[in-house]
């Protein structure tokens, strides 16, 4: 009757003691699953602290370099531009330029207000005298200007002061524009 | 610790670099419209400026102005460069605390035949007042031909007293008497005792 047990055990036995063959990857696959289970919560300063792997393609590291780049000169052009004087001095004062020009077909203001844009601040005839105007909105500053005639000739306003330095051949007019529009 | 190989430092370290001059030198749009010879010069001697801490508006003003009325290239370089010299010295009499106003009005007031030291005197005057309009009301004066010196004394004798108003209407009142053909040495002074009095009733 036992012998019956004993060959069952016996092969029971042999079964058990077979060598397991394992995959090589078995180790590779659980640490995988472990890195990607969500990290135990340690408290704010030790997530803040905790060292981590950074890896930047030199795109990227071009990129971060021009954001920083970026920051580097914006904070050094807040250093070096100086404040306004005074709150009054940023305000705009409307400036009128008059000029008598009766033959004149096309007369333009030309200025450091305009940048020396001769199309940007066309001058229109307001009598049959020839009588030339334009307004032009100023900050308190010290501006150079002319009148461009018919895109050609070049002549200073007549009832303001000349510009001192007539480095390019051909005269130029100053207006000052102070804190109180004077 | 980090996986920040060498290679990617020095491309970060290098990129700072090259962004940061870069933008540093980032050219003034406006500065296109000059030619080919005129706008490298041009340009260094802005980026120079600005690096000084100076203001480069009126700079760029001066070369837009010379390029437009067709001047020769040597000429705006020349001419942008003298006003960069200005601003510096402007900024030396004026002390490191001058606006970029006062500064241009401190240049054109050198040009105009100021020493340093009207400017420096005229900025003691003036306390926490700005100095433009005084020294754009001397520029002007002396562009009227009124002589450097007479225009100075002017200035400087009305500068610690007066608004800008008052310096405004004084050579507006020059300008009127030199019109109806007053000698402009002349009008300035006899506007100049004429504010005096005014300042001082009672006196003859």
């Amino acid at each position: 009757m036992f012998d019956q047990f004993d060959d069952a055990v016996e092969r029971v036995v042999r079964h058990l003691r077979r060598p397991v063959s394992i995959d090589p990857a078995l180790d590779q696959r659980v640490m995988q699953k472990i890195a990607a289970l969500p990290p135990p919560s340690r408290g704010v300063w030790r997530w803040l602290t905790a060292r981590r792997e950074v890896a930047l393609s030199p795109l990227g590291a071009l990129g971060i370099a021009a954001a920083v780049a970026a920051a580097f000169i914006g904070v050094w052009r807040m250093r070096v531009t100086p404040p306004p004087a005074s709150a009054p001095d940023s305000a705009l004062h409307g400036f009128q330029f008059v000029l008598v020009e009766p033959r004149a077909v096309k007369v333009s203001l030309v200025g450091d207000f305009n940048d020396w844009d001769a199309t940007r601040t066309p001058m229109h005839r307001t009598s049959r005298d020839g009588l030339w105007s334009a307004v032009v909105s100023l900050q308190p500053g010290r501006y150079r200007y002319a009148f461009l005639i018919d895109g050609r000739h070049w002549l200073a306003d007549p009832a303001a002061p000349t510009a001192g330095d007539d480095d390019y051949g051909a005269p130029s007019s100053v207006v000052t524009v102070g804190g109180g529009g004077s | 610790m980090t996986r920040l190989v060498t290679r990617d430092v020095v491309a970060l370290l290098g990129g700072v670099l090259v962004m940061t001059r870069a933008v540093a030198q980032q050219t003034d749009a406006r500065l296109e419209r000059l030619d080919e010879t005129t706008r490298p010069a041009v340009i260094a001697i802005v980026d120079s400026v600005r690096a000084a801490g100076l203001p480069v508006n009126p700079l760029v003003e001066r070369a837009l102005e010379g390029a437009t009325k067709g001047a020769p290239p040597d000429v705006i370089v020349a001419a942008v460069r003298r006003l960069a010299g200005d601003l510096g010295r402007a900024r030396d009499a004026l002390g490191p605390g001058a606006t970029a106003i006062e500064l241009n009005a401190g240049a054109e007031a050198l040009r105009a035949g100021a020493g340093p030291d009207v400017l420096a005197r005229l900025r003691r005057a003036r306390g926490r007042q700005s100095v433009t309009m005084a020294l754009a009301v001397f520029t002007d004066l002396v562009a009227r031909g009124v002589p450097v010196d007479t225009a100075a004394t002017a200035v400087l004798a009305l500068a610690a007293t007066v608004r800008d108003e008052d310096l405004v209407e004084f050579r507006r009142a020059v300008e009127r008497d030199i019109a109806i053909g007053a000698p402009p040495a002349a009008a300035a002074s006899i506007r100049l005792n004429a504010a005096a009095r005014e300042a001082r009733p009672g006196r003859p």
